[in-house]
């Protein structure tokens, strides 16, 4: 077949090849297309039979090593292949792992005691056809990092990359689509990246609070002042109930859940906000010593329970009026280290006082 | 005895005893204990004048004397202290008390007392009833029993004790009673005496009321203005009657009205945070204990709840049951001003004291910064107080202030001495990037701290009052000379048109100034009062501490 192709190349004037050549192409091809045909058919065994006779015009040996990492999910050192396929000579091994791991099929992996070879996941090695190896070494880190996102310094360290290459990397991922850029919170310069398809971590974008890494204080002072309304109208109905004191004390507490619950229907957040969310609200009124907190035990099942706990709230009145100290300018004054008689600034020429003494 | 307390302890000592004793006794105070032949080459004042601003400071107890140090025969050495001095600044509020508890007689005895200093309960009893029927209408004068049995009821509940005897001093003449203008001199002790002077307490006699015949009624002064000290002075020295007291010196006594001080502190507290009926069984409990508890203690004795329930006052007609409940609701409140000591006679239960007071010197401390930074820098300082230890993100976590501004207020707060930074190095090269700083509050220097602060603003106060005065001396001089004129016309029956016309010499806007000035030195004078409140809290809370350890 091949002569006859040949010598017909020779009288059209086309390009010619050498005969022998042009066989082997031939033969080559058409190994290839009945090893393709009966390896997605499973028949490997068949072809090895009707071509790989005595080895004379080829050899199987790079599905072999892929049936045997498959059978050890976690991975194969190279004395498993040894054993397994012995007539194979290490320099063929050595070749047809190199094969694999350049086709992305195989992981090479390194542990206490050796090299191991592992089975890549098959969507994966879908996905980064076409990149080269830098970038999914890159994209390697990043899906490592996880829900936090990592840093381009951090990531310079882990691939050991200059940094040119690794911004080219993440653009190119970037406009795949395969990664994104979250603005961190805690410092509005840093970017951190993760995966597309994943969430960013509270901790990146601050949770409820923020919204486009700025904190939203008069959003929390709303809140605040709700929830403190909410807990004082309860104090006050409590009180007004005349009823003995210790039912007038209990009927005055809010659990968590109830005030959540109000906070909720009240309908003034764009965000969900969750109970816990609910609950550092409550404890910045704790800090501002409006409202007091006791844990009970609840069963287990009632609603607003946490682990056998419920945490509730109640509005209270300050201790003390204000002191006396503070009804003076010398309490309030802002230059008080600097005031002595006979000073630049001193009792008897104090302009604070002059004016509180004339209120 | 900071510097503070020196400048506001000379304010006090010029304002009532006069610039002579205000030197000898800001001398004495920043130099320790010293002889008299010390104080004299070293102030520079004649020996005459300060033998005679001694006796006015041991008069009034600010100062005390003993033995010389190096040897039992080296001359006597006087020493005074701050405290005593710096409680002239709250005379007005215990004359308030006794008034509130013990009408106009009692206020009188007491106001009295403080100004003499000690006195014998019959030249009380004489003095407060003249002065008594001075104040009523013509024709009816004080009976001096009724003046007695007011003075014996002071001493019972403690308000009034005996001045400790002083040991050798037999060669005192205690016959007159001292009065400011001849100050009896304290006798040459012989004997060596302790060096820690005797409490008043550590005498059994201590708060016994000796039998004393006392049969008479008040004398009503003659309408002679000026004659009329020294008359009474005279009067004083000729009436040799002796009443069987000589000897017995009263005075007043402090810690007893600074342990009702405390109590109503408590007790206003607890109305406040709960209500009127709570405050009113804490009140019970410590009517119940005032002179079973040691002014030390911390805790009063435990008190069951049938006892609690039968000393109710009767117009608060709660059953038992409710009262039990009451004291429940007391125990479990976080502030923890009532607790329970054991479950025998229907439940015992104590007043924490000294648990009370730190709560309440929390409460100033957040009050103050409150007042001066505002209500966030309030809520991170109490979220310090409690949680300790916190880093500055978890600050700003928190307290849910954002950062630029959180860590504003907190180095505001730190530049102010109110917060500290405690640093835990992570490598022993105390590297910055590698250290842990963490913000916290301690609450008992913090309030030393605010202490010293009071006690400048009451000097600054007393300060400005007296410059206020000096400026306008002319105005005010013009006025008294004016008022006299007046009087005097009036008594010696002029006519209308001359009083007018008298009248008139004061110009309208002078008039307005004495009125500003007045508003002003009235201003001045009550805030004095309402800053020493917060010293009183403060003072008490540093002592509680102290007194534990």
């Amino acid at each position: 077949m091949s002569i006859y192709l040949t010598r017909r190349d020779r009288l059209q004037g086309g390009p010619t090849l050498d005969p022998v050549t042009l066989w082997r192409y031939n033969v080559k091809a058409r190994l290839r297309l009945e090893f393709c045909f009966h390896r997605v058919t499973g028949n490997t065994d068949v072809f090895e039979q009707q071509w790989a006779h005595e080895e004379l015009l080829c050899r199987v040996t790079g599905g072999e090593i892929k049936e045997l990492c498959q059978q050890f999910p976690h991975g194969i050192t190279d004395q498993v292949i040894q054993n397994d396929m012995p007539h194979l000579e290490p320099q063929q091994r050595a070749m047809a792992i190199n094969k694999l791991l350049s086709l992305g099929q195989l992981d090479l992996l390194r542990n206490s005691s050796g090299l191991l070879y592992r089975m890549k996941d098959m969507q994966s090695t879908s996905k980064m056809k076409g990149s080269d190896n830098q970038e999914k070494l890159v994209y390697q880190i990043i899906e490592d990092a996880g829900n936090k996102g990592i840093w381009s310094r951090d990531i310079r360290f882990k691939s050991n990359l200059p940094l040119t290459e690794i911004n080219k990397i993440l653009k190119n991922l970037e406009s795949k689509k395969l990664i994104k850029a979250v603005k961190s919170v805690a410092a509005s310069k840093k970017k951190v990246y993760m995966l597309y398809n994943l969430q960013p971590d509270r901790s990146v974008t601050g949770g409820a609070w923020y919204s486009d890494q700025d904190f939203e204080s008069e959003f929390v002072e709303v809140l605040n002042q709700q929830c403190f309304k909410f807990l004082q109208s309860k104090a006050e109905a409590a009180r007004d109930s005349k009823q003995s004191p210790m039912v007038q004390r209990n009927s005055s507490f809010a659990t968590s859940h109830e005030v959540w619950k109000y906070i909720c229907e009240l309908g003034i957040s764009k965000v969900d906000l969750s109970m816990d969310d609910i609950e550092t609200i409550l404890n910045t009124l704790i800090y501002d010593g409006k409202v007091e907190m006791t844990v009970i035990a609840a069963k287990e099942g009632t609603v607003g329970s946490v682990d056998g706990q419920m945490k509730l709230y109640r509005g209270v009145n300050p201790v003390i009026q204000p002191t006396g100290v503070v009804r003076t300018p010398c309490g309030l004054c802002p230059v008080f280290e600097d005031c002595h008689e006979g000073g630049e600034i001193s009792p008897s020429n104090c302009i604070y006082m002059t004016e509180w003494l004339d209120f | 005895m900071t510097a503070q307390e020196v400048r506001l302890c000379g304010l006090l000592l010029q304002e009532h005893f006069g610039e002579v004793v205000a030197k000898v006794g800001t001398h004495l105070l920043k130099s320790g204990a010293q002889n008299l032949r010390t104080i004299i080459h070293e102030t520079g004042i004649s020996l005459d004048l300060v033998k005679k601003s001694l006796c006015v400071l041991v008069q009034h107890g600010t100062c005390v004397f003993s033995s010389g140090r190096k040897a039992p025969g080296s001359p006597t050495e006087y020493r005074t202290s701050c405290d005593r001095i710096l409680r002239i600044l709250r005379y007005p509020r215990y004359i308030y008390t006794a008034k509130t508890l013990y009408g106009d007689t009692g206020e009188l005895i007491i106001e009295e007392l403080l100004q003499r200093g000690d006195m014998t309960m019959s030249s009380t009893v004489k003095t407060v009833a003249d002065r008594l029927t001075q104040n009523m209408e013509e024709g009816r004068s004080m009976d001096y029993s009724e003046v007695s049995s007011a003075f014996s009821k002071l001493v019972e509940t403690h308000f009034l004790q005996r001045c400790p005897p002083m040991a050798g001093a037999g060669t005192k003449d205690s016959g007159t009673p001292a009065t400011p203008a001849t100050p009896a001199i304290p006798g040459t002790p012989a004997a060596p005496v302790s060096t820690a002077p005797p409490t008043p307490e550590s005498f059994p006699d201590c708060y016994r009321v000796p039998h004393v015949t006392l049969i008479g009624r008040g004398k009503r002064r003659l309408s002679n203005e000026d004659g009329e000290d020294q008359r009474n002075a005279k009067k004083t020295k000729m009436d040799s009657e002796t009443h069987g007291d000589e000897g017995i010196y009263w005075q007043v006594n402090f810690e007893r009205f600074h342990l009702h001080f405390r109590d109503q502190a408590i007790i206003s507290a607890v109305a406040n945070k709960l209500d009127q009926t709570s405050s009113e069984i804490v009140r019970t409990m410590l009517r119940m204990s005032e002179v079973t508890t040691s002014p030390t203690a911390t805790c009063t004795k435990p008190l069951s709840a049938n006892e609690i329930f039968r000393s109710l006052p009767s117009s608060y007609n709660i059953p038992r049951p409710i009262l039990d409940q009451y004291l429940t609701l007391l125990v479990d409140d976080p502030m923890e001003f009532v607790g329970k000591a054991g479950e025998s006679g229907g439940g015992m239960y104590v007043v924490n004291l000294h648990k009370a007071l730190a709560n309440l010197a929390r409460a100033t401390l957040e009050s103050v910064v409150q007042e001066r930074f505002g209500s966030r820098s309030a809520r991170i300082f109490r979220l310090l107080l409690r949680k300790r230890h916190l880093e500055q993100k978890q600050v700003e976590d928190f307290a849910m202030i954002p950062a630029k501004e959180a860590k504003d207020m907190l180095y505001t707060l730190l530049s102010q001495n109110l917060v500290q930074l405690q640093e835990i190095p992570k490598t022993p090269d105390y590297a910055p990037s590698r250290t842990f700083y963490l913000y916290t509050v301690n609450q008992l220097p913090t309030a030393r701290m605010l202490l010293q602060n009071c006690y400048k603003t009451v000097a600054n106060l007393i300060e400005r009052r007296l410059f206020e005065s000096k400026e306008s001396k002319r105005l005010l001089e013009k006025s008294q000379r004016i008022e006299a004129i007046l009087a005097s016309l009036q008594a010696s029956g002029a006519e209308p048109e001359q009083l007018t016309e008298v009248e008139e010499m004061i110009t309208a806007p002078e008039k307005q100034q004495l009125e500003a000035l007045r508003l002003h030195i009235n201003k001045l004078d009550s805030a004095e009062n309402q800053v020493d409140e917060t010293i009183f809290l403060l003072e008490s809370y540093v002592n509680s501490t102290m007194s534990v350890y």
